[in-house]
């Protein structure tokens, strides 16, 4: 038990010193993450609302499809945005792989079908009469979709929150397309793994901690976010 | 007891337990891994002695770091001074020769700083960066990114911090991509470049320089330190390695045509 002890002692002392290497690396997961869950978003959720709450023509192969890149590995996200951004793929010309921009690219490509999956799966559980009440009082269809939104906004919160963590413990995309790079494009998943390949345990605890912390505020800002508290 | 948990079951028990075959786990470098060089030359050893070689491939910090807390019993490494510290912290009993390589400046063929031919590496390396081009260094502790650190030391240091020096954090192969990708120069063992090369639009442009010899040594942990260690098995490996045939098989690994390791006993 004493290497595990050790391990946390060192590292809240790493954290507790303000590492600059580590800190950067928040900055980086933060960054990434948030940008990708809300630009996926601002599509995704309206998106899957719309199919569980109209069931237009064509949407039963649809949730399917998402629920298929739901299930998609990382890594294949990963080569996929890496085919698009490499030096002989076809976006090649713009030089952004190994940036944040390609961490981003790919996390909105995790992020978006969860989220749509997710939201259609918590509205089109939902009694008709959400939508067909106000539909007949003579709101439009984006206006009744909101209000439908409103209706299952825990599920919402939930759906962000999965996002978040899927984006923010995300490897498999930040080293292939992000290429590891030391303050620039270095996430703390890859750090841990970085510190580990050292045989560094403490050095890879301490982003460690630093996840659980994220995720927790995560959770915490979900939680105010859906006002479950005043319920 | 239903028949999904009898599966479960079932699928547990194949995933290791029962009967203990005898086996050594040996920490060792990327470079060895990705060349190929341990598929031509375990499976001889493993035929003719019933050991079964569990290989963790990893930079040479982490698999000495695996031998310091007794989770390996074989450590094949290469960065000198790292692994005498090991024996003489008392955690592994001996360190022997096993074989050499070399390491090779790459760089995109076109080579923009103008390195090629130089027969100082440190010289080329300053270059680079008087330069303003791109440099990958794998910046996770490994022989490799140890004899990067020596030559950049020999020259003034590296420029860590600037925009062209990108410090990538990760294995051999990984860094050529990258380092392809960015048109980067970058440092690499002879081995893993050469199996990577087909792959890559990377020239060796600076080779041969006495400073870029790379020699791997073989160290058992020491079983008096770590008491679950295998030391029978991991002294006969040490014994494979450095014996006339694993030094021979050493000596007759190729890819492309090309001999990769040399044996540290001069058989071949």
């Amino acid at each position: 038990m004493d290497f595990l002890w050790e391990g946390l002692r060192e590292a809240v002392r790493l954290v507790a010193s303000g590492d600059a290497h580590v800190f950067h690396a928040v900055w980086v997961s933060l960054l990434c993450t948030l940008l990708s869950v809300s630009l996926a978003s601002l599509v995704a959720i309206p998106y899957g609302a719309w199919l569980g709450l109209y069931r237009p023509r064509g949407a039963r192969p649809q949730v399917f499809l998402l629920r298929v890149g739901m299930a998609l590995p990382t890594v294949i996200l990963g080569l996929l945005v890496y085919a698009l951004l490499s030096r002989r793929g076809l976006l090649g010309g713009l030089d952004l792989l190994y940036t944040k921009a390609a961490i981003i690219a790919g996390e909105i490509l995790l992020a978006f079908p969860l989220l749509a999956t997710l939201a259609h799966g918590a509205t089109a559980a939902l009694d008709r009469e959400v939508v067909e009440t106000p539909l007949t009082l003579g709101a439009g269809r984006v206006r009744a979709m909101l209000r439908a939104l409103g209706e299952v906004r825990t599920a919402i919160a939930a759906a962000y929150l999965a996002a978040f963590g899927r984006c923010h413990t995300e490897l498999g995309i930040a080293i292939t397309v992000g290429g590891n790079l030391r303050m620039r494009t270095r996430t703390l998943p890859s750090t841990i793994q970085l510190e580990l390949s050292r045989g560094d345990f403490a050095g890879a605890l301490a982003p460690g901690i630093l996840l659980v912390l994220l995720a927790c505020g995560a959770a915490v800002v979900t939680y105010r976010l859906a006002r479950e508290d005043r319920r | 007891m239903p028949r999904g948990l009898l599966l479960i079951l079932a699928l547990w028990a194949g995933c290791g337990g029962g009967a203990d075959p005898a086996r050594v786990r040996l920490a060792t470098t990327t470079s060895t891994e990705d060349s190929g060089l341990l598929q031509w030359l375990l499976p001889p050893f493993e035929e003719a002695t019933g050991i079964e070689v569990q290989v963790g491939p990893a930079g040479t910090g982490q698999a000495l770091a695996l031998g310091e807390r007794g989770d390996a019993d074989l450590v094949l490494v290469h960065a000198r001074d790292r692994e005498d510290a090991f024996v003489a912290a008392g955690h592994g009993t001996e360190r022997r020769d096993v074989m050499w390589n070399d390491f090779v400046l790459l760089g995109p063929p076109d080579d923009p700083a103008g390195v090629r031919g130089t027969t100082d590496a440190a010289l080329a390396l300053r270059r680079i960066a008087d330069a303003r081009r791109p440099f990958v260094s794998r910046g996770d502790d490994s022989g490799t990114h140890i004899k990067e650190r020596a030559l950049w030391a020999r020259t003034g240091g590296a420029p860590a911090g600037a925009p062209h020096y990108l410090d990538a954090g990760q294995g051999m192969g990984a860094c050529l991509v990258l380092a392809d990708e960015k048109r980067a120069y970058v440092l690499a063992d002879r081995g893993t470049f050469l199996s990577y090369r087909r792959r890559l639009d990377l020239a060796v442009l600076v080779e041969g320089d006495p400073a870029l010899r790379n020699p791997y040594g073989a160290i058992p942990v020491d079983p008096a330190r770590h008491p679950g260690v295998r030391a029978a098995e991991a002294r006969r490996l040490l014994e494979w390695l450095t014996s006339r045939e694993g030094q021979a098989r050493i000596a007759a690994f190729r890819v492309d045509g090309n001999a990769l390791f040399h044996p540290a006993h001069g058989v071949g």
